[in-house]
């Protein structure tokens, strides 16, 4: 008996040498860097003060107190975050699955091909991103402005895309847009393959046109992807950067939550409060992805 | 019927065209003088042909832009960092799957908890981890952070808990030890989900923006992304042709990769999809 429990020992401890590399990682690039995140967020961090003193709630309270720079730069941040989430999601998530449902009315042949051209955005990287639809957009020598005036609308009046709203968001959506949608394409379409065939056939029979058909069984079918699809794509939209902050010009109208978190961080030094607004912005994410899931995973 | 399927292929078409024409209008600016960028025609074509702006990326002269080394840095944090998260993560997913190791509940619940964390909140305290380690403008912040992760870990450990027990408890009587059953059975039997995960980790390493824009300064640690990001909106900022070249070029080894691993990376997003 203690033969086997020692052996047991000696095999769990070997075993557990295969999880070692992975949980030092883990602990130096994650899990202390959560935990060294919230201990920061109740200090007076200070980059260039060598005392980081702890205060307690004090950065949360200034985020909350109007008139402190703190103030101005979260609620500036989520205003404009919250309108692009609302400006983007519903398109990425119809679009992405319009583009699904194109793909597969096509003839089998050229399928591969188109759902090619829609992905390749995908394999550009995110400043290249910015620096094309900066330029697709821009007032003198822009793309579209140059399309325009060429088949005669707006000639002398050329449209400022990146600086005025509601211009410089129908932008920031369609640049986001051609990124990525190619990545909710091919969600779709997988889900969409797997839709059992007969009963399409079985609806066909019963009359249906291919709007009911949507409605009544494809939707249905797919919604664990659709919500996937949804909840994914709002946490990216939440996380948005390089498009406001490399594209346009519109000033606080675009200025996510993103580049005010980082503002405070790197031209503030203000890390304290930086990394407050950090978990305040994390906790909203979370918020809003639970409510989602709540309300798309009711039973009806 | 037949004519329902000319209306998709024509609409696929004009979407195609949509898709290409910003990456064409970036081709095509990249071979164009400063003047003619500016021009208030529209010329989808360059009408004066140059490669003025390729050379000055190249050659340099008043503008630094070390592009060979931005591109040998993306490659090689990219590979480096894909390799590291495939090695941790398969070896932890083989413990979580089909090891018998202490605290295995605790250990999944605490990895799969942390992907519910968005990442800015480790962003900050993760730079100044590295920032008191004197670690920044190093390949070390680079690569290090990305083997953190969970997201690897969970998509292995799904594919190795399918994996069959009699196999592994097969080889074990033949006398292989856990690491001969992990090198010469499982990892054989698992290249298509390892590839998979390979390529996704290398591409969002090459493509990370962010992170890599904020610890480093030094212009000849930059990765591509971030490099781009510096001319943009440094010495090229009132230069679109030359911005435009400089784009061109670090999108041609993304290009390539894509192409040829386009197949498998449609599988790999198809299965990650369907998990969820």
């Amino acid at each position: 008996m203690p033969a086997t429990t020692s052996s047991h020992w000696k095999s769990k401890l070997t075993s557990s040498l295969f999880i070692v590399p992975y949980l030092i990682a883990f602990i130096a690039f994650t899990l202390i860097p959560i935990i060294y995140g919230f201990i920061i967020s109740l200090k007076e961090y200070n980059l260039l003060d060598p005392v980081h003193p702890f205060v307690g709630l004090d950065n949360y309270k200034k985020i909350f107190t109007d008139g402190t720079q703190e103030n101005d730069l979260f609620f500036i941040g989520m205003k404009a975050t919250l309108k692009f989430v609302v400006f983007s999601v519903p398109f990425l998530v119809v679009i992405g699955l319009g583009f699904a449902l194109l793909l597969n009315a096509l003839p089998a042949k050229l399928r591969s091909l188109f759902r090619s051209i829609y992905f390749i955005p995908y394999a550009v990287s995110a400043t290249v991103m910015a620096v094309i639809w900066k330029r697709m957009f821009d007032v003198t020598g822009g793309f579209l402005n140059l399309l325009m005036a060429k088949v005669g609308i707006r000639e002398f009046d050329p449209i400022p895309w990146l600086m005025d709203t509601p211009f410089v968001w129908f932008s920031l959506v369609v640049a986001t847009l051609w990124w990525t949608i190619g990545f909710n394409m091919i969600i779709f379409v997988n889900a969409l393959n797997g839709v059992p065939e007969d009963l399409y056939e079985a609806a066909k029979i019963d009359g249906a046109n291919g709007w009911d058909r949507l409605k009544s069984i494809t939707l249905p079918f797919i919604r664990p992807v659709l919500i996937f699809v949804l909840i994914t794509s709002t946490i990216a939209s939440y996380n948005v950067f390089a498009q406001p902050n490399l594209i346009s010009n519109a000033g606080d109208e675009t200025k996510v939550l993103l580049m005010g978190i980082l503002q405070t961080a790197y031209t503030a030094r203000e890390i304290g409060s930086a990394s407050a607004m950090a978990i305040l912005m994390g906790l909203s994410i979370m918020i809003v992805s639970i409510i989602q899931f709540k309300i798309t995973n009711q039973k009806e | 019927m037949k004519s329902f399927k000319i209306f998709y292929v024509l609409l696929a078409s004009i979407l195609g065209i949509i898709f290409i024409l910003p990456m064409l209008w970036m081709f095509s600016n990249s071979f164009k003088t400063d003047v003619e960028v500016m021009s208030p025609v529209f010329h989808l074509f360059p009408q004066e042909f140059t490669m003025d702006n390729f050379h000055t990326i190249f050659v340099g002269g008043a503008v630094e832009v070390p592009i060979f080394r931005w591109i040998f840095n993306s490659f090689f944090v990219g590979f480096a960092a894909t390799l590291l998260v495939i090695v941790v993560d398969a070896m932890a997913a083989y413990a979580l799957a089909k090891l018998d190791i202490p605290l295995k509940r605790t250990l999944f619940a605490l990895f799969i908890g942390s992907l519910m964390v968005p990442g800015i909140i480790s962003f900050l305290p993760q730079y100044l981890n590295f920032s008191n380690f004197n670690l920044i403008n190093t390949y070390y912040v680079l690569i290090l952070p990305y083997s953190g992760g969970a997201l690897g870990v969970f998509l292995l450990i799904q594919f190795f808990q399918s994996f069959p027990n009699e196999i592994i408890e097969a080889a074990r009587i033949d006398g292989a030890n856990k690491w001969q059953v992990f090198i010469s059975v499982l990892m054989p039997s698992s290249v298509s989900i390892v590839t998979t995960l390979a390529i996704f980790t290398f591409m969002s390493v090459f493509n990370d923006y962010v992170w890599p824009f904020f610890t480093v300064t030094d212009l000849q640690m930059r990765t591509l992304t971030a490099g781009v990001a510096v001319m943009a909106t440094g010495s090229f900022v009132q230069s679109y042709g030359k911005l435009m070249a400089l784009a061109t070029l670090s999108t041609i080894p993304t290009l390539i990769i894509f192409i040829i691993g386009q197949r498998q990376f449609i599988q790999s997003i198809t299965a990650t999809g369907v998990k969820q």
